[in-house]
C-alpha cells in the first residue's frame, strides 16, 4: 500500500504531482462546501486518477497531518497491492430513511472477504444512528465500520458527499475493503468532562429531545450558552455536548451533538437517538483533555492495526465540529496529539464532521458518535 | 515561547520569511478573544452549575428531611407497636447481636435498659439475666443449644421459670436475613387456667373431692395392679336424709351438708384411701393394699363416725347417717364396671335393709335387683295392657251391721306368675313413680264402678305419699269426679302418716284443697308409724282407720286400751273410727263395746271383684252374722 497527500488552493491548484497516478485505486478528499459545491475539484481529481474510486465530502475544517485549514482542499491518493475495493452510493430522502439506506449499502458491500467499510454520509438529512445500525445489520457486527457525517462549518445549512461523482446533498457513500492483506485499526475518544447534575430525558421522540427533567431542553441550553452564544444555535450548542445512557446500563453511554433547534417547539434535534427515560448529563471541554482524547483515539487505532511498524500506514481522522468550535486556534493541539501517537511517517488526512462513525471503545459495537475524535488507520501486509 | 504564538508567527510568515505584522496581530487578537470567550463560558457554566447543584442539593436536603421525618414517624409507630405488646420481643442479627428489644422483655425479667441495648451479644444478655436472677441455667450451654438449633434453621422453643414463680415460654425463630426473632410470653395465667380446667374436669366443684371420672380413672389403675394377697375395696356411700335436709332447709343447707360430709370423710381418710363424690348424695371411697377384712370394717366404722357427727346449719342441728355398700376386688370382680355395679348393689341392699347400715356385696343381691327390674317392666306392660283390676272390700257399720261403703284395692293377676301381692309391687311402683299412673287408673275405675252401685255407698280409695307430692292430686281427683259424676261426698281418700311426716305445711295445704272439693279424708293404718297425735290436732280427718295389729291384740291383756284411747280422741274431735282386719265375732263385739264406728275384714267379706260387690250391694242390706 502506498499513500500520498495532495492539496488544492486557490492560488496553486493541486500540489504536488502524484507518482503513477494510473495505479491509484482510492482517493479521499475533503473541503469546505464552497470549495466543493461546483464539482470542479472532483472532475480534476477524476482526470488525474481515472481508475480510482474517488470519495469525499464537505467539512467543518480539513485536517492535513497536524494542520487544520479552512481554505485548502486536502486529498490522499492510495495505491493497494492486493486489496480489492467496492464503492456504493445511495441517495437518502430524509432521516426516516436512514436505516433502509444503511442496510441497502451494507447488502451491496457484503462479501465473504469484506474486511472493513469506510462511510461518508450527508450530515443533516440523516439519523446517523439508524444509518449505522442498518448497515451493521447487513455486514455484521464483526466487520469494522468507520467514517463520518459531512459538515458545513458552523452553518448547518447543507452538506455534500460524493462517491465517484460530484459532491451533492443527500448522498451516502460507502467503500468496502476486501481481502486478507488489508489491516484496519480504529479508535474513538472524546475527552469531554461531564458536569452539572444528572438529568432525566422526560420527553423525546427518536433523535428529537423535548424535555430534560420536565424543562424544555432548549431553555436549558440557552441558559448555559448565554445571550451571545445562543445566537449561534444550533452550532453553539456543540459547546455543551450531552452524554446519554440507559440508567440501567451506564457502560452504554454515548455523546450526542446537536444538528438543529426548533425555537417554537423548544426542541433540539441530535445526530443520534436520545431515548426517553434515559439519563442525560451536560459536558464541557477543556483544551488539554480534548487533545488527550484525540491521542487516546489514535493509540486505540494504532493498537488495533496489528501491522508491522515499518509497513506503510495511512490514517483518516474524523473529529467533531464541536471540538473545533470550542478550541479555536488551539484545535491543532488535538491533531498534533494524534499525530504524535500515530507517528510523523503516517499520512494523516481528515475533517471536522457532524458525526463520527466507529466501533464503541468499550462495547465494540459500531455506533454513531458525536464530539469525538475517531481515527481509522489502514495498512496492507504480505504485499 | 508559547506553542500557539509559534504557530501564529509561522502562519503570518510568508515564503520569503517576512512576517505580516497585521496578520499576526489579528491572530493574536483572535486568540485573546477566544480565551476571553472560553473564560466567560466557563464562568457562566460554572456558576449555573453551582446554582443547579445548589437546587438539587436543597431538593435532596428536603427529600432527606421528609424521608427522615417519615422514618422517624415509622420508628415511633414501630416503637409504640412493639412496646405495647404483652410479649417480650427481641431481634438478633446473624452475629447474635441485638438489633431491637421491647420494653415488655426488660420488664418481664427486670433487666436494665442500660445493659440490654442494640449491639449487645446474646451471651451478655443471658449473663445479665443470670445476674438479676432471671435465668437459672448454664449461660454457655443455653447459648450453644440455641445457636445449634438456629443454625439448622429450626424454631427453638424453651420454657423458663422466673424466681417469682412465673412461667415464660420462649420461641426463637430464624429470619431470612440470617438472624432470629425471639418472643417471650408469660404463660403463667394460661397454665393456671389450664390446670384449673384440668382440675374442674376431675374434681367436684362443691366439695373439691375427686369426681366420678377421676374415681373411675384411679380405680381402673388400681384394679390393674392389685398385689397378690392384697385386696381393694370400693365403698359406695349414700347419705341418708340428704333429700329431707334439701327439701326442708333448702339447697344451701343441702350443699353445706354435703361439704361437711366431704370434709369429715376426708379427715378420716388414710393414705390408702381415695375419696370421691360421685354426684348428688353419693360418695365413694377406694381402699387399696388391704391385708384383711378387718381393715375394711375399720374404714366403714370411721366413715359412719364421720357421717354421724352432727353439724350446725342455719341454726339447725342436723344429724345424718348413711347406707354403705362394699365390693371387694378381686373377690367380687376385677373389672371396673363390675366392681362399681356390685358396690352399688351392696349399697342398695343396705338401703333396703332400712338404711343407716352397711352391706358387703353378695351374689344374691344381683338376682334381687334383676327381679325388681323385671317387675318394674311388667308393671309398665300391665298398665299398657290394662291387666290390673280393682277389688272392693265392704266397710260395715258396727251400729247396725249395714254396709256403709267399700274400699277399692288394686289387684294384679300376672300372666305368668298369677296373683302378685300389692306388698310386692306397690313399693316398686312408688319407687319408680309408676304409682301416679296406677293410682289415677284405680281412682277413675273405682269412681266409675261406684256410679253403678245402688244407693249412696261410700267409696274409699288409697292415695300414696308419692301421689300426694306430685302437686296435681287435687286436680286429678276433681277430674275423676267430673268424669264419673260421682258426688264428692261419696268419695273418701285414705292417706297414711307418711304423707304428713315430711312437708307438713305443703301436705296440709293439699289436704285442705281436697277437703274443699267436698271429699272425705281418712287417716289410714293409724298406729303403725309415728302415730303422732299432733296429726289429729293439725287436720280434722273424717275418719281414723285403726290398724289390724291393734284388732289382733284386743284379746290380750290390756290389748283394748290403745283402741279405746283412739276411739275417745276421735269421738272428741267428731271423727269416725274404722277397725281393720276384723276376723272374729269376738273382735267385732269388743270393738262395738269400745265405741268404734265401723269395721272391715274377712269376718264380713274379703275384697271381691267389681261384679261381686255390685251383686252384694244390689242384694240389699246384708247384715253381718
Amino acid at each position: 500500500m502506498h499513500s500520498q497527500q495532495i492539496t488544492w488552493n486557490l492560488h496553486a491548484g493541486w500540489n504536488p504531482a502524484i507518482e503513477q497516478p494510473e495505479k491509484v485505486a482510492l482517493v479521499f478528499y475533503f473541503g469546505t462546501r464552497d470549495a466543493l459545491a461546483c464539482g470542479t475539484r472532483y472532475h480534476e481529481l477524476r482526470k488525474m486518477f481515472p481508475k480510482a474510486h474517488i470519495l469525499g465530502c464537505s467539512t467543518g475544517g480539513q485536517i492535513n497531518n497536524s494542520d487544520v485549514s479552512d481554505e485548502d482542499v486536502v486529498a490522499a491518493a492510495i495505491r493497494f497491492d492486493s486489496t480489492r475495493l467496492r464503492l456504493v452510493s445511495r441517495q437518502i430522502s430524509g432521516a426516516s430513511a436512514s436505516w433502509d439506506c444503511g442496510e441497502a449499502i451494507g447488502r451491496e458491500l457484503s462479501d465473504d472477504e469484506l474486511a472493513g467499510v469506510f462511510l461518508l454520509s450527508d450530515g443533516l438529512n440523516v439519523n446517523g444512528s439508524d444509518l449505522v445500525n442498518g448497515l451493521v445489520s447487513a455486514i455484521g457486527s464483526t466487520v469494522p465500520l468507520t467514517g463520518g457525517l459531512a459538515g458545513d462549518g458552523a452553518d448547518f445549512n447543507e452538506t455534500l458527499v460524493g462517491g465517484d461523482c460530484a459532491p451533492q446533498p443527500r448522498l451516502v457513500v460507502g467503500v468496502g475493503f476486501y481481502g486478507k492483506a488489508i489491516r484496519i485499526g480504529h479508535g474513538s475518544a472524546g475527552g469531554w468532562d461531564l458536569f452539572g447534575p444528572r438529568r432525566q430525558v422526560t420527553r423525546s421522540a427518536g433523535n428529537i429531545l423535548f424535555e430534560l427533567d420536565g424543562e424544555p431542553a432548549l431553555d436549558l441550553y440557552e441558559r448555559y450558552l448565554g445571550p451571545e452564544d445562543s445566537k449561534g444555535l444550533p452550532g453553539s450548542a456543540l459547546l455543551f455536548p450531552i452524554q446519554v445512557h440507559d440508567a440501567e446500563q451506564p457502560d452504554s453511554a454515548v455523546v450526542r451533538t446537536v444538528l438543529a433547534v426548533d425555537r417554537d417547539r423548544r426542541s433540539m434535534t441530535f445526530a443520534g437517538d436520545v431515548p426517553q427515560g434515559w439519563t442525560a448529563q451536560l459536558m464541557r471541554g477543556n483544551f488539554d483533555r480534548l487533545a488527550e482524547g484525540a491521542a487516546d483515539a489514535a493509540r486505540q487505532a494504532r493498537a488495533g492495526l496489528r501491522s508491522a511498524k515499518d509497513d506503510h500506514q495511512f490514517s483518516i481522522l474524523v473529529s467533531c465540529i464541536g471540538r473545533r468550535l470550542l478550541m479555536g486556534q488551539h484545535v491543532s493541539d488535538e491533531t498534533e496529539a494524534a499525530g504524535f501517537e500515530l507517528g510523523d511517517e503516517t499520512l494523516r488526512l481528515g475533517f471536522y464532521s457532524y458525526g463520527e462513525i466507529s466501533p464503541h471503545a468499550k462495547s465494540g459495537i459500531c455506533e454513531l458518535h458525536n464530539q469525538t475524535m475517531t481515527v481509522t488507520s489502514f495498512a496492507e501486509v504480505g504485499g | 515561547m508559547h506553542r500557539l504564538i509559534v504557530k501564529q508567527i509561522a502562519k503570518a510568515t510568508d515564503a520569503a520569511g517576512v512576517v505580516d505584522i497585521d496578520a499576526l496581530a489579528e491572530l493574536v487578537s483572535n486568540a485573546y478573544d477566544e480565551f476571553d470567550r472560553d473564560r466567560r463560558r466557563t464562568d457562566r457554566s460554572m456558576s449555573l452549575m453551582i446554582e443547579e447543584v445548589d437546587v438539587v442539593s436543597r431538593n435532596l436536603e428536603g427529600l432527606v428531611a421528609k424521608r427522615s421525618a417519615e422514618l422517624q414517624a415509622q420508628n415511633l409507630r414501630f416503637d409504640i407497636a412493639i412496646n405495647n405488646m404483652t410479649q417480650g420481643l427481641l431481634l438478633f442479627d446473624s452475629t447474635s447481636r441485638l438489633i431491637v428489644c421491647n420494653q415488655s422483655y426488660l420488664a418481664m425479667y427486670g433487666l436494665s435498659p442500660e445493659i440490654v441495648k442494640p449491639g449487645i451479644a446474646l451471651r451478655d444478655i443471658i449473663a445479665h439475666r443470670k445476674e438479676t436472677g432471671a435465668f437459672n441455667g448454664d449461660v454457655d450451654e443455653y447459648c450453644a443449644a440455641l445457636s445449634r438449633g438456629l443454625r439448622e434453621g429450626k424454631t427453638c422453643h424453651f420454657q423458663t421459670e422466673t424466681p417469682d414463680g412465673r412461667t415464660i415460654q420462649i420461641v426463637n425463630k430464624p429470619v431470612a436475613s440470617g438472624g432470629w426473632v425471639a418472643t417471650h410470653e408469660d404463660i403463667t395465667e394460661r397454665r393456671r387456667t389450664e390446670a384449673q380446667i384440668r382440675h374442674l374436669a376431675h374434681y367436684d366443684a362443691l366439695t373439691d373431692l375427686p369426681n366420678r371420672a377421676l374415681f373411675h380413672e384411679r380405680l381402673k389403675e388400681e384394679l390393674g395392679r392389685i398385689a397378690p394377697n392384697q385386696q381393694l375395696a370400693v365403698l359406695y356411700i349414700d347419705v341418708d336424709e340428704f333429700k329431707s335436709v334439701n327439701d326442708t332447709l333448702g339447697h344451701q343447707a343441702g350443699d353445706e351438708l354435703l361439704q361437711s360430709v366431704a370434709a369429715s370423710l376426708s379427715s378420716q381418710a388414710g393414705p390408702n384411701e381415695f375419696i370421691a363424690r360421685l354426684g348428688g348424695d353419693e360418695f365413694a371411697i377406694m381402699q387399696t393394699a388391704i391385708g384383711n377384712q378387718a381393715e375394711i370394717i375399720g374404714l366403714v366404722t370411721r366413715v359412719f363416725e364421720a357421717i354421724r357427727t352432727p353439724f350446725e346449719c342455719f341454726g339447725h342441728h342436723v344429724t345424718t347417717d348413711a347406707s354403705v355398700g362394699i365390693a371387694v376386688a378381686p373377690k367380687h370382680g376385677t373389672d371396673l364396671d363390675q366392681i362399681l355395679k356390685n358396690a352399688d348393689l351392696a349399697m342398695y341392699a343396705a338401703k333396703s335393709a332400712g338404711r343407716r347400715t352397711w352391706r358387703f356385696f353378695e351374689p344374691a343381691m344381683d338376682a334381687r335387683v334383676k327381679a325388681r327390674r323385671m317387675l318394674e317392666m311388667d308393671i309398665r306392660q300391665a298398665l299398657l295392657d290394662g291387666t290390673f283390676e280393682v277389688y272392693y272390700q265392704p266397710c260395715v257399720s258396727l251400729e247396725d251391721n249395714k254396709i256403709t261403703g267399700c274400699e277399692a284395692l288394686v289387684r294384679w293377676r300376672h300372666p305368668d306368675r298369677g296373683m302378685i301381692s300389692p306388698a310386692d309391687f306397690i313399693p316398686v311402683a312408688e319407687e319408680t313413680g309408676l304409682i301416679n299412673e296406677l293410682g289415677e287408673w284405680v281412682l277413675n275405675t273405682a269412681c266409675k264402678d261406684a256410679m253403678t252401685w245402688p244407693g249412696d255407698f261410700k267409696l274409699a280409695v288409697n292415695v300414696s305419699p308419692v301421689q300426694f307430692k306430685s302437686g296435681t292430686l287435687a286436680l286429678k281427683i276433681a277430674a275423676a269426679l267430673a268424669a264419673s259424676r260421682l258426688p264428692p261426698r261419696r268419695l273418701e281418700l285414705e292417706i297414711t302418716e307418711a304423707v304428713l311426716i315430711r312437708d307438713d305445711d305443703a301436705a296440709l295445704a293439699v289436704l285442705h284443697q281436697l277437703r274443699a272439693l267436698g271429699v272425705r279424708i281418712a287417716l289410714d293404718d293409724f298406729g303403725t308409724g309415728y302415730s303422732s297425735l299432733s296429726y289429729l290436732q293439725r287436720f280434722p280427718f273424717d275418719k281414723i282407720k285403726i290398724d289390724r295389729c291393734f284388732v289382733n291384740d284386743l284379746a290380750t291383756q290390756g290389748g283394748s286400751s290403745i283402741v279405746q284411747a283412739v276411739v275417745n280422741i276421735a269421738a272428741a274431735r267428731d271423727m269416725m273410727t274404722l277397725a281393720e282386719g276384723v276376723e272374729t265375732s269376738e273382735q267385732r263385739e269388743s270393738l262395738r263395746a269400745l265405741g268404734c264406728s265401723e269395721m272391715q275384714g274377712f269376718l264380713f267379706s274379703r275384697p271381691v271383684p267389681a261384679a261381686d260387690i255390685l251383686r252384694m250391694l244390689q242384694s240389699g242390706p246384708k247384715k253381718a252374722a
